[in-house]
C-alpha cells in the first residue's frame, strides 16, 4: 500500500464510557483525522441493527472523502454494535443517545470549527435527538432519514414475518411489536430488541429542536432513476426544518439502496453530491439567524 | 404506465432482476420460487411499493400467500391503492 493509502486509513481506538448510567465498557470509535484547512467536525451515527453493516462500505468510503476535503469525522459504534462492548439486547434508545454525546465530547476535544450530525437512516432520529440536548448548535447531515422511529420498528418486524413466509410457518404467536409493548424482549433476524429501546423508538419523531440556533440541513434521498424528484414525503418534513428558520438543501440523488442489502455497490454519485452540498452550504450554524 | 406494469418494474429493481421482471406473468410464482426474494429483500419489496405508490400497508394484509405469486402482489396493491382513495 502506498503511504498515500495508508494515510488515508482511520485510526481506531475504544473510548470507555463515563456514566454509570450506561452499561459499562468501551465504545469503538474510527476517527478520520482532517487533511488541509480544517473545515469542521462530523459526527457520524449508524443505522439500526443489521443496518450497520450493510451501510459500513459507502459511510466508509464517504468518512474518507470528507477527511481529505478537511472536516474531522468520527463514527461510533453505538452499545451492543459492531466492535462496542455489550449485546444488541442490552441497547436502549437513552444509552445510545448517551454513546453519541461521549463521541460528541471526543470529537470537539479532538477538533474544532461548524459541528455536522451526519445521521444514516435512523441514525438521523439519533442525530436530532442528540441536537436537543447539546449546548452548541450544529448542522444535519441527513442520508435517506428515517422519519419516525415507529416506523423503523415496524419495518424490522416486518423482517420477522418475512422469515416466518418464507419457512412456510404461518405466524402463530403475537405479533413482535405486540410483544415488545408488552414489556418483553424480542428476537428478530439475530437481533434481541430490548423493549425499552423499541419504546424509545416508538417516542422519537424527525423534528426540528425547540431551541437553539437554527443550521443547516442537508437532505440526501436515495433515487433509483435520474431526475427523480424528492419523495411529496421528504418534501413535507423539510418544509417544517424551513419554517422553524433551518437552512435547507434537499436532493435525490441516483445510488442503489446500500442498506437494503449486504453487497458491495458503490454510490459514487452520492459522495460527490454530499461533498458539493457540504462545501456550498455557507451559513455556519454559528452565524445562522432563526426567522 | 398501469398498476400491474409498476407493480413489475418496482419488483424488478427491489429484487435487482435486470429486466427479467418484464418477462413474468400474474401466474409467475414468487415466494419460495424466486431465488432473490429473501427475507430481507421481501421487505425491500414492501418497502418500495410503499414509497413508489405512496401507500401503508395494513401488516394484518401482509402474509405469505400475498407474495405467492405476481398476482397476488398486484391484487395487494390495487387493493390498498382503492382502500387510500376512498
Amino acid at each position: 500500500m502506498s503511504q498515500r493509502g495508508r494515510e488515508a486509513l482511520p485510526q481506531a481506538f475504544f473510548v470507555p464510557t463515563e456514566t454509570h448510567a450506561l452499561p459499562a465498557g468501551q465504545r469503538l470509535c474510527l476517527f478520520h483525522p482532517p487533511v488541509g484547512l480544517p473545515r469542521g467536525r462530523v459526527l457520524y451515527l449508524h443505522p439500526f441493527a443489521e443496518e450497520l453493516n450493510t451501510t459500513r462500505r459507502v459511510v466508509a468510503q464517504q468518512a474518507r472523502a470528507l477527511a481529505a476535503a478537511g472536516y474531522a469525522v468520527l463514527q461510533i459504534d453505538m452499545t451492543g454494535c459492531g466492535d462496542s462492548t455489550g449485546d444488541f439486547a442490552d441497547a436502549t434508545w437513552t444509552a445510545w443517545l448517551e454513546d453519541a454525546r461521549l463521541a460528541h465530547r471526543w470529537l470537539s476535544q479532538s477538533a474544532s470549527g461548524p459541528l455536522w450530525l451526519w445521521g444514516m437512516r435512523s441514525g438521523a432520529l439519533l442525530a436530532t435527538d442528540l441536537l436537543d440536548r447539546l449546548s452548541e448548535p450544529a448542522n444535519l447531515l441527513l442520508w435517506q432519514p428515517a422519519v419516525a422511529g415507529k416506523q423503523v420498528l415496524q419495518q424490522f418486524a416486518r423482517l420477522h414475518a418475512a422469515n416466518q413466509w418464507l419457512s412456510a410457518g404461518k405466524a402463530d404467536e403475537e405479533s413482535p411489536t405486540r410483544r415488545l409493548a408488552q414489556g418483553v424482549p424480542v428476537d428478530i433476524a439475530g437481533y434481541t430488541i430490548h423493549p425499552e429501546l423499541a419504546a424509545g423508538l416508538v417516542e422519537t419523531r424527525l423534528k426540528p429542536p425547540t431551541a437553539g440556533l437554527a443550521g443547516t440541513l442537508i437532505w440526501m434521498e436515495i433515487a433509483r432513476q435520474v431526475d427523480a424528484e424528492l419523495s411529496p414525503a421528504s418534501e413535507r418534513e423539510i418544509l417544517a426544518w424551513q419554517q422553524a428558520g433551518w437552512h435547507t438543501r434537499a436532493e435525490a440523488v441516483v445510488a442503489p439502496p446500500f442498506w437494503q442489502t449486504v453487497s458491495t455497490e458503490d454510490a459514487p454519485a452520492l459522495i460527490q453530491a454530499t461533498l458539493a452540498a457540504m462545501a456550498a452550504s455557507a451559513p455556519r450554524p454559528d452565524t445562522a439567524r432563526l426567522t | 404506465m398501469n398498476v400491474y406494469e409498476q407493480v413489475l418494474r418496482v419488483l424488478d429493481s427491489a429484487l435487482n432482476l435486470q429486466g427479467r421482471g418484464a418477462t413474468f406473468d400474474a401466474a409467475t410464482p414468487l415466494l419460495g420460487a424466486l431465488p432473490e426474494l429473501d427475507s430481507m429483500a421481501v421487505l425491500a419489496l414492501i418497502t418500495e411499493l410503499e414509497s413508489h405508490f405512496g401507500i401503508t400497508f395494513n401488516d394484518d394484509d401482509l402474509h405469505a400467500e400475498v407474495f405467492a405469486t405476481v398476482g397476488s402482489l398486484n391484487a395487494l396493491v390495487q387493493q390498498q391503492l382503492d382502500r387510500q382513495a376512498t
